[in-house]
């Protein structure tokens, strides 16, 4: 056992990756796996030895494929997606299995600056000794650089985009220059960089078309069908209760297929039988949002509900999680209320709270 | 003579191209193709300059050409090469396969599948969910169509034990881009001899291998060199397997006959997609005539990407050429990736996708369609025997004793009696196909009854155009379905949509309608228009009112119309304010036009109830279009939602002194447009416009009174002379002193102040 709260994705997986190890076929220069063993990783399947492989992430395999094959070749990887689709899961994964290493990540938010994308100074050193490259701070992008590893960046597009221009150079010279010291660190091969972002958040910044080129883009899809995400949403919010010390009623099982119902219908602007089309509202009606939905009405169940989770006790989350826009979004679920919930009769409770709610 | 077999792909340019060169090497004496043996007189026409590729052998039977089955050849089918190969060499060609007739007859025989055959679902490539429409593949598939009814997919079989997913790709790799040439031939057909162990044949397919054994072993006899066999790679076994010909003439007993018909009609590169139903199609036309064209070529891979490029720069995406580098080298990373010769179709797609189209799988969907499908349509000899279709017309003509006439005629129908109905089913039909024959005369008027009139003329141009409609369907009711789809698929908005459907359910046309239902239900959800909501409500109503005299069901339509007029009452209130006056007055008009057809519809009560809501509170919206917001009060009062005394203390809230005066007039023009005789019997009413027109300021009063007289002008002299003597005495003797005293204090007044005016104008006079 240890105390560490959460191991990395390569401390985890240790035996698969060592199992995969063995492949034979020929790998990229600075690869420690051959793409192949990569996307077994990925996948689930079997290691050349027989070892099994637990599948890391359930979706298309083309996906995947596209991801490995654009880091094989001397292009980023850009994974969109809304939140909750598994981006920065994979992208750890890819790391682990590609350099071994997941850890060289830089966060990315509106305050990250160019000193922690490229490189600092210590100032000590720099004093003392005057500029040398004993007084550089390494970022992990510079780290990746030197060691010829992949390095992460989550979020991208939360970055300024001054500070995302930065990267360009990076990307198509695969040098960083350093100016101060009149020299340029030039990248070692295997080294590439997976860039995470939320394809459906307004208010970020969008990258400039200069570094977008430099990007393959992979957009990771929400769930295919409404069991595969009725069972990943009942597994964390499970998780989740037993974390916030909730109870978890029974029956819960029959309220997350309603909610999901309804949010998997408005997102996908059709009803599950796809016979009636729907108007979509603005906000993304992700996996993670309909988590969030069920923890808020699991939260109101156990303190003012007696621990009985219905309806009522959902309505208002889901509103909040439908309505983000007061006037257009609010039409788009009356609309949806009155032409579909109306007319089933399972849904009676929802379209009387839903009703109340607005 | 020796027999070579050419186990081939329907449609496949690799087999295509393999084919070509393995021919060129063998050179044959005779080359013999499947293909339905009646029409091989038609093969020399292939040569002719004027016959361009899509085209298809059309076969049919004589008296019913809804009864048909196809054999359609892109510019890279290994029959059509084969065939152009043996015409330009001077070897003999020769279809092999059972004669038409027996595969109609054979269709005809399989029960409830007739009705289905008429191969015309297609057409529609608009969004149908490919595999949808699996309805006769039997009738479409011909040459090919009938592999597909096997009891397995013996490509699948292979590809799966090859360790691919999808079957095509298999096909694709292994023969169409392996441009290498070399025994793959051989190998195709050893393997299908595999499969084809452990599979019970369908007794039709024996006969037609049985037909083709025979046709073969005849051709060697008689040849003077080697002979060639080019069939689809399934049949390959069955042929090379030695039967004693006995037997053979023993399986062939008992073939269904019917009289047919064949002939080469145009054909659309688009029907070739395996997602438009027919049977033996491909996924992708626009990329087998790709590979085709660029066979052999190290850049076809850049020319496809340039493809998209253009098609995106056309759409205002910037694309650079670095990028489709990027793109070509991920296809080729991502073909290594998964062990494959060549980047194929599906790691260029993959490939554009995450470089060219920024990951967005939406937009490759939509610019699939036209990569994909292509748009070309063939063309065939001027002299070529008239189509199905137009015979199928001429003899409904006789039928319905409807001749053509360049003449122009009038003609009534009554649609209570069968030819009456019958009659304007041809007119509609032909009208659904643009062939406008006739004309009908009260089009606005007619709905709901049972009279139509028509005005007759026949262009001779009529006929070129149902020989250009061929490619639709064989017959009148097909085609015309098959089309109208086609056109809905095209129409921009919501009304006009409805308009199709209302026109399909005239010709009756059921498939095209539901599908058109379909269309108008998705269309509807994605408008959030309510003018254009409002204004598809009336001609669907009207529809519905006017299918009571046709033999459709239209109680789908119904619903419809009834959820739009639920949702575009539901976004009323938002639509109503900030209108300019043009806009509040066409929204006026919807909701005059949404509220009679619910009406026409007996809309059911909950309907109603939505609806009167939202023209309740748009009544008392004060921040809505004021001319709206009258309408919306008329419909109520009209509807008797309003008692009389609430429309008053309606009328006198909105238009009292409080509400500005502009927004007050085009309140009462909105209440009263259409419905100006009201003022005239209705008291309570003019007395409560009269006495705000009795508050507002005179100068108020003459800027509006040009639409005072609007509202008015409706009324005729009668009419208005009746409103004037019910304003001046109609109202109690308060107003009766006031309105012929205060006229004769005016002019004393008058006079006062003129009489000086006067003099003084003729005291001025001479002087100037």
């Amino acid at each position: 056992m240890t105390d560490v709260l959460r191991l990395t994705a390569e401390e985890t997986y240790a035996s698969e990756l060592e199992a995969l190890l063995e492949d034979s076929g020929p790998r990229p220069t600075g690869w420690r796996l051959t793409p192949k063993a990569v996307l077994t990783y990925l996948l689930g399947g079997q290691a050349p030895g027989g070892a099994q492989v637990s599948p890391k992430y359930v979706g298309a395999r083309r996906l995947m494929e596209t991801a490995v094959a654009t880091l094989a070749t001397d292009r980023a990887l850009l994974l969109m997606g809304v939140p909750g689709t598994a981006k920065s899961w994979v992208s750890e994964h890819l790391a682990a299995a590609i350099s071994g290493d997941s850890t060289l990540l830089i966060q990315c938010t509106a305050g990250t600056d160019e000193t922690q994308v490229r490189y600092g100074w210590n100032y000590a050193q720099l004093l003392a000794h005057g500029p040398s490259e004993e007084a550089l701070v390494a970022t992990p992008l510079m780290r990746a650089m030197r060691e010829g590893a992949l390095c992460r960046m989550e979020e991208f597009t939360r970055l300024g985009s001054d500070v995302q221009d930065t990267m360009i150079t990076v990307l198509s010279e695969k040098v960083l220059p350093v100016p101060e010291l009149g020299m340029a660190l030039p990248a070692r091969r295997g080294f590439n960089v997976i860039a995470t972002a939320n394809n459906r958040d307004k208010g970020v910044n969008e990258l400039s078309s200069a570094l977008k080129r430099r990007f393959n883009v992979v957009v990771l899809p929400l769930p295919a069908s409404l069991d595969e995400e009725v069972g990943i949403v009942s597994r964390r919010v499970r998780e989740l209760a037993t974390g916030l010390d909730l109870p978890v009623p029974r029956g819960v099982e029959e309220q997350i297929k309603a909610v999901l119902t309804v949010f998997r219908e408005l997102r996908s602007g059709a009803t599950e039988d796809n016979k009636v089309t729907l108007k979509t509202p603005s906000g993304t009606l992700s996996t993670a949002e309909a988590i969030g939905t069920l923890v808020g009405g699991l939260s109101h169940a156990a303190w003012f509900a007696d621990g009985q989770l219905g309806a009522e006790q959902l309505a208002a989350s889901m509103v909040g999680a439908i309505v983000k826009d007061p006037v257009q979004d609010k039409a788009v679920l009356e609309e949806y209320l009155e032409t579909v919930l109306k007319k089933r009769n399972a849904y009676s409770q929802y379209y009387g709270a839903l009703n109340d709610a607005l | 003579m020796t027999v070579h077999y050419f186990p081939i792909r329907h449609h496949g340019p690799g087999s295509a191209a393999s084919l070509v060169g393995a021919l060129d090497e063998l050179r044959p004496a005779a080359v013999l193709i499947e293909g339905p043996a009646d029409a091989g007189e038609l093969l020399p026409a292939l040569a002719s300059d004027q016959m361009k590729p899509p085209i298809a052998l059309l076969c049919y039977k004589k008296d019913d050409p809804s009864l048909a089955a196809f054999w359609p050849f892109a510019e890279y089918s290994p029959e059509y090469q084969a065939a152009l190969w043996a015409l330009r060499n001077g070897a003999q060609a020769k279809f092999i396969d059972l004669p038409s007739a027996a595969a109609i007859g054979h269709d005809a025989e399989e029960a409830g599948r007739d009705e289905a055959g008429d191969d015309n679902e297609d057409g529609d490539d608009d969004g149908e969910p490919p595999g949808a429409d699996q309805a006769g593949p039997e009738t479409d598939g011909a040459s090919g169509g009938r592999d597909a009814g096997r009891p397995l997919d013996p490509i699948g079989r292979l590809a799966e034990a090859a360790g691919y997913e999808d079957g095509e790709s298999w096909w694709c790799d292994l023969l169409d881009q392996n441009p290498a040439p070399g025994p793959v031939f051989g190998a195709v057909a050893e393997a299908m001899g595999e499969l084809r162990t452990d599979v019970e044949l369908d007794p039709f397919e024996a006969k037609r291998e049985a037909h083709m054994r025979l046709r073969v072993a005849e051709a060697a006899r008689v040849a003077d060199g080697p002979v060639a066999v080019v069939c689809g790679a399934w049949h390959v076994p069955a042929l090379a397997a030695k039967v004693p010909a006995a037997a053979d003439r023993k399986t062939l007993a008992g073939l269904p006959r019917v009289k047919s018909a064949v002939t080469w009609a145009p054909w659309a590169e688009a029907r070739l997609a395996s997602g438009t139903g027919y049977g033996a199609g491909v996924r992708a036309p626009g990329w087998n005539l790709h590979v085709w064209r660029t066979w052999g070529r190290e850049e076809s891979n850049a020319i496809w990407l340039t493809r998209i490029a253009r098609l995106l720069r056309e759409r205002g995406h910037d694309i650079s050429p670095a990028s489709l580098i990027e793109a070509e080298r991920l296809a080729l990373a991502l073909a290594a990736l998964r062990d494959r010769p060549r980047a194929g179709f599906e790691e260029l797609r993959e490939a554009s996708v995450a470089c060219l189209f920024g990951g967005d799988d939406l937009l490759w969907r939509l610019l699939e369609k036209e990569l994909l499908l292509g748009d070309q349509v063939g063309e065939v000899p001027p002299d070529t025997e008239a189509a199905p279709l137009v015979k199928d017309v001429r003899r409904i003509q006789r039928e319905v004793r409807l001749k053509p006439e360049a003449m122009e005629r009038e003609l009534a129908l009554d649609l209570r009696s069968e030819s009456g109905r019958k009659r304007s089913l041809l007119l509609h039909r032909l009208g659904a196909l643009e062939v406008p024959w006739g004309e009908l005369l009260d089009a606005g008027r007619s709905r709901g009854t049972f009279r139509e009139n028509w005005r007759l003329r026949w262009e001779p141009e009529f006929t070129v155009a149902l020989v250009e409609r061929v490619v639709w369907g064989s017959d009148l009711e097909g085609a015309a379905s098959a089309y109208l789809t086609h056109q809905m698929g095209r129409a921009g908005s919501l009304d006009a949509l409805a308009q199709a459907v209302g026109d399909a359910v005239a010709a009756e046309l059921s498939e095209a309608w539901t599908q058109g239902l379909r269309l108008l239900e998705a269309k509807a959800a994605l408008t959030s228009d309510v003018g254009q909501l409002l204004a598809a409500v009336a001609p669907l109503a009207a529809t519905v009112r006017y299918g009571q005299a046709r033999q459709v069901d239209t109680e789908p339509l119904r619903a419809l119309a009834e959820r739009l007029a639920v949702e575009a009452a539901l976004g009323l209130r938002h639509a109503a304010r900030g209108l300019d006056d043009a806009a509040a007055g066409s929204l006026a008009a919807g909701l005059r036009g949404a509220d009679q057809g619910l009406r026409l519809l007996e809309a059911g009560p909950e309907t109603m109830a939505v609806w009167f809501a939202a023209l309740e509170e748009l009544v008392d919206d004060s921040a809505a279009a004021a001319f709206a917001a009258g309408c919306a009060g008329q419909l109520l009062y009209t509807a008797e939602r309003v008692t009389p005394a609430q429309a008053v203390a309606l009328l006198e809230r909105r238009l009292s002194p409080g509400t500005e005066v502009a927004w007050a007039a085009r309140f009462l023009e909105g209440f009263f447009t259409s419905q100006a005789a009201r003022l005239i019997y209705d008291t309570p009413l003019r007395v409560a416009v009269d006495q705000w027109l009795r508050g507002i300021s005179a100068e108020d009063f003459l800027g509006h009174l040009p639409l005072f007289r609007r509202v008015l002008s409706e009324l005729d002299s009668m009419e208005r002379k009746r409103l004037f003597e019910a304003v001046v005495r109609g109202s109690g003797p308060a107003r009766l002193a006031g309105a012929v005293v205060l006229p004769a204090d005016v002019w004393a007044a008058h006079l006062r102040a003129v009489a000086p005016l006067l003099a003084g104008a003729q005291e001025g006079g001479p002087d100037e």
